[in-house]
């Protein structure tokens, strides 16, 4: 889906009106942030929600005053508890998510690199099912362009804890995937 | 096994001091096995980005797909209004305001059928004899056919007036060959 393709909801519209700064940030942070959601399990039309609903609440923070450092972080934030919220089957869903025992789309040229392809993805997902829940989430926040500051306010834990968890899932991938 | 290997994805990912970085960089320039895990774990990272924007793909309906039937619906639905309104639609000649204006004038009588309608003769020979249904001895097999016979093929040039042609009945017989010529 393409970025240009949602419309944005009124809320929002109305505070772009005064806040341009807001529409920059909707375009950055948008699809990553529906590229985590949808890698933490939750379907299209909920990754939209979630997405939806976390920039209003950060109209909500910003018209009450609320800090304006790190929203990148703070947005993340809010949408990953709002997507645990939404599952009621949270942790099932997860690991459902990047399975690696369907096939995926793979647009590249040759029939060779299709195949390439596809066979390091499943080699990739063999290697995801290794990981522990807080190993996935502190990768799929570092491929959404986080710090380990901010994926550390994501999720609730130390700066420290975050660059040993993220190198530790790092060195499972890469045994795993005979890189 | 180098201590700087545990600080390879964070330098990586620079997240290092500055310090420390220039430490793990200057080190990796000259230890191959840390160099060859900076690459590995470079190559890991692509991949895992690669695979979430798969997954993303996959759980994500295309939007071409969406708009595609809607547009494919309001041409079938516009084509359709199009046909239809060229079928009701009846193009109208302009109308002439003198002649409805006539239209409103009271009609005169009409004239006798007899002093409009003038009788146009029909030459009698050019007219065609309706084909009497043939009674004779012949098998059903036998074919009529009516032919006209120009009257300078029968009498001598003078003798009648020209373009005189004369109607009969040719039957043949089954095996081809002529069975009865009949003059009306």
């Amino acid at each position: 889906m393409s970025d240009e393709s949602v419309p944005l909801a009124l809320p929002l519209l109305r505070l772009a009106d005064s806040s341009s700064e807001v529409m920059t940030l909707y375009r950055e942070i948008r699809k990553p942030l529906l590229r985590y959601l949808v890698c933490l399990g939750l379907t299209s039309d909920e990754a939209q929600d979630v997405v939806q609903d976390a920039f209003l609440s950060l109209q909500r923070h910003l018209a009450l005053g609320g800090d304006q450092e790190n929203i990148r972080g703070w947005l993340f934030r809010v949408a990953h508890n709002q997507a645990r919220n939404r599952q009621t089957s949270y942790h099932r869903r997860f690991g459902e998510a990047l399975d690696g025992k369907k096939d995926f789309l793979v647009d590249d040229a040759t029939p060779e690199q299709v195949v390439l392809k596809k066979e390091k993805f499943r080699q990739v997902a063999s290697a995801i099912q290794l990981l522990t829940k807080s190993e996935r989430e502190c990768l799929l926040l570092r491929a959404g362009g986080l710090r380990y500051r901010e994926i550390g306010e994501v999720l609730g834990i130390a700066t420290s804890t975050v660059g040993d968890t993220v190198e530790r899932a790092i060195r499972k991938l890469a045994e795993k995937c005979n890189v | 096994m180098c201590d700087v290997q545990v600080k390879l994805v964070a330098w990586l990912d620079r997240e290092l001091p500055k310090d420390e970085a220039g430490a793990v960089e200057h080190h990796v320039e000259r230890c191959l096995e840390c160099h060859r895990l900076v690459t590995a774990y470079g190559q890991v990272s692509e991949t895992f980005d690669a695979y979430c924007d798969a997954v993303m793909a996959r759980k994500t309906p295309r939007q071409v797909l969406r708009w595609v039937p809607a547009l494919a619906g309001a041409v079938v639905a516009i084509a359709v209004i199009l046909l239809i309104l060229s079928r009701t639609l009846v193009e109208r000649p302009p109308v002439d305001p003198t002649i409805s204006s006539a239209a409103s004038l009271p009609v005169p009588a009409a004239p006798p059928a007899e002093a409009v309608l003038r009788k146009i003769p029909i030459p009698r020979q050019r007219r065609l004899a309706r084909v009497q249904p043939y009674v004779g001895t012949e098998q059903p097999m036998d074919t009529a056919i009516e032919i006209a016979i120009p009257a300078e093929a029968m009498f001598p040039p003078g003798a009648m007036p020209n373009g005189i042609s004369f109607i009969a009945d040719l039957r043949i017989a089954p095996d081809g060959s002529v069975r009865q010529v009949h003059l009306r």
